[in-house]
């Protein structure tokens, strides 16, 4: 039986939704099936007030064992370091987050707030947020880049705006029985295994992205959403086209741009007018190309692409 | 528009250029905020303006600059159909041609 603890910072409850959404495994399987005992969770915990302050305070003296600490949301540093905007049983949530920490087997951070501070830490910052072991791409965040929980891993990050309710489940589920020390993680500390493709994997749009044939209006029934629409999907490191969302589609299946919320840098350009559903450029050319290619091979490929373009390509094929 | 409508058109706008219609090259909009900017005026054309269309988006019908840029590359064009299919400007074009809205 593994303890698992979910707390929840400076968040919009997206990723509890999301997990509570889970079908392989679900979140009662993970119960059921897979040995966790869920202490608490903000949407499924059973304790209040007191009482919870006295389990909180039992897992930091070691009264109960913390096998998984998870967190949902931002550290919330405002204001000025004291954390006084997000309060929690009883004192500032920072204060529960690193004595938690501590103690814990293993942390995991949910969503792109808990990883690396998300929407709420966009510039300017009013709350002071921060991930718990990132800010945006800077190593470090709230634990700071040296914290590693007892059983000598980092916080393990699963990032998404929010993340996929099965990403989570089967990531606990690995924990829970065992295999943390299994999951190769990269450089942001994601679980390889979801995190080294591309959200363009698997999308029903490759052949116009590879022939280079743009979608321009939202609705088109043909065309790539990278050249023009601000499409994410060739930089992004996701399986939202391999691990479907509601086993159904994804973002770019249904027509709308991948917005990269893996990546530390989500949302991008800090959501200044003009900048989101539409691809940046510089002189004509994408200010971000896809992961690997520089400017001289993007045109040279896409002169070869236009030229190699089958008729097919332009006309629409995602017809009812 | 049938085949034969965008082949005339095509031919109607490639004598217009021929004939010496001096149309806005400069300035290459650097960034898409300035590209923003010349989409604004287009939209602001009633349909029937094509010469105004020409000029404000920059045509020529030979590639364009140092790196002789052409419709061929741009991601608006459509090889097979020989078309701009930038909303703002939806006119049949030649692969030699090129305007200031040129993006790859």
């Amino acid at each position: 039986m593994a303890n698992l603890l979910w707390l929840q910072g400076g968040a919009c409850s997206g990723n509890t939704m999301s997990f509570l959404n889970a079908e392989e495994p679900s979140a009662c399987d993970l119960v059921t099936d897979f040995g966790i005992n869920v202490l608490w969770h903000p949407s499924l915990g059973m304790e209040l007030g007191d009482n919870l302050q006295q389990m909180l305070k039992d897992c930091i003296s070691g009264s109960i064992k913390l096998d998984i600490f998870v967190f949902e949301g931002t550290v919330v540093n405002a204001p000025n370091g004291t954390g006084e905007w997000n309060r929690f049983a009883g004192r500032p949530m920072k204060e529960w987050v690193r004595e938690l920490s501590n103690v814990a087997d293993i942390v995991v951070a949910i969503g792109d707030c808990a990883t690396w501070g998300g929407i709420p830490a966009t510039a300017p910052n009013p709350s002071d947020s921060e991930g718990l072991q990132f800010l945006k791409r800077d190593h470090g965040g709230f634990l700071g880049k040296d914290f590693k929980a007892k059983i000598g891993l980092p916080v393990i990050n699963i990032p998404g705006c929010p993340a996929h309710p099965d990403w989570v489940t089967q990531i606990l589920v690995a924990v829970a029985t065992g295999h943390a020390g299994d999951l190769a993680i990269d450089e942001f500390q994601r679980p390889k295994t979801f995190f080294q493709s591309f959200t363009q994997t698997g999308c029903t749009r490759n052949m116009h992205f590879a022939y280079k044939v743009s979608a321009t209006e939202f609705g088109q029934r043909r065309g790539c959403l990278f050249y023009d629409l601000g499409c994410r999907g060739p930089m992004t490191h996701s399986p939202c086209n391999r691990i479907l969302w509601n086993r159904q589609s994804s973002k770019t299946r249904a027509g709308m741009p991948c917005l990269g919320c893996t990546e530390p840098e989500f949302p991008f350009f800090d959501l200044a007018p003009g900048t989101v559903f539409k691809t940046q450029t510089v002189m004509g050319v994408p200010k971000d190309l896809p992961a690997g290619v520089d400017k001289k091979g993007y045109i040279k490929l896409t002169a070869a692409a236009k030229t190699a373009a089958p008729a097919w390509a332009e006309e629409d094929i995602f017809t009812v | 528009m049938s085949k034969e409508d965008d082949d005339a058109l095509r031919e109607k706008i490639g004598k217009m250029m021929a004939d010496g219609l001096q149309t806005q090259t400069e300035p290459f909009p650097k960034d898409n905020f300035q590209f923003e900017e010349i989409l604004k005026e287009l939209r602001e054309l009633e349909a029937g303006e094509l010469e105004k269309k020409l000029v404000i988006s920059g045509f020529v019908d030979h590639p364009y600059g140092e790196d002789e840029q052409r419709c061929l590359e741009c991601m608006y064009y459509l090889v097979h159909r020989k078309w701009c299919d930038l909303p703002e400007l939806a006119v049949p074009v030649d692969p030699q041609w090129w305007c200031r809205l040129w993006r790859i």
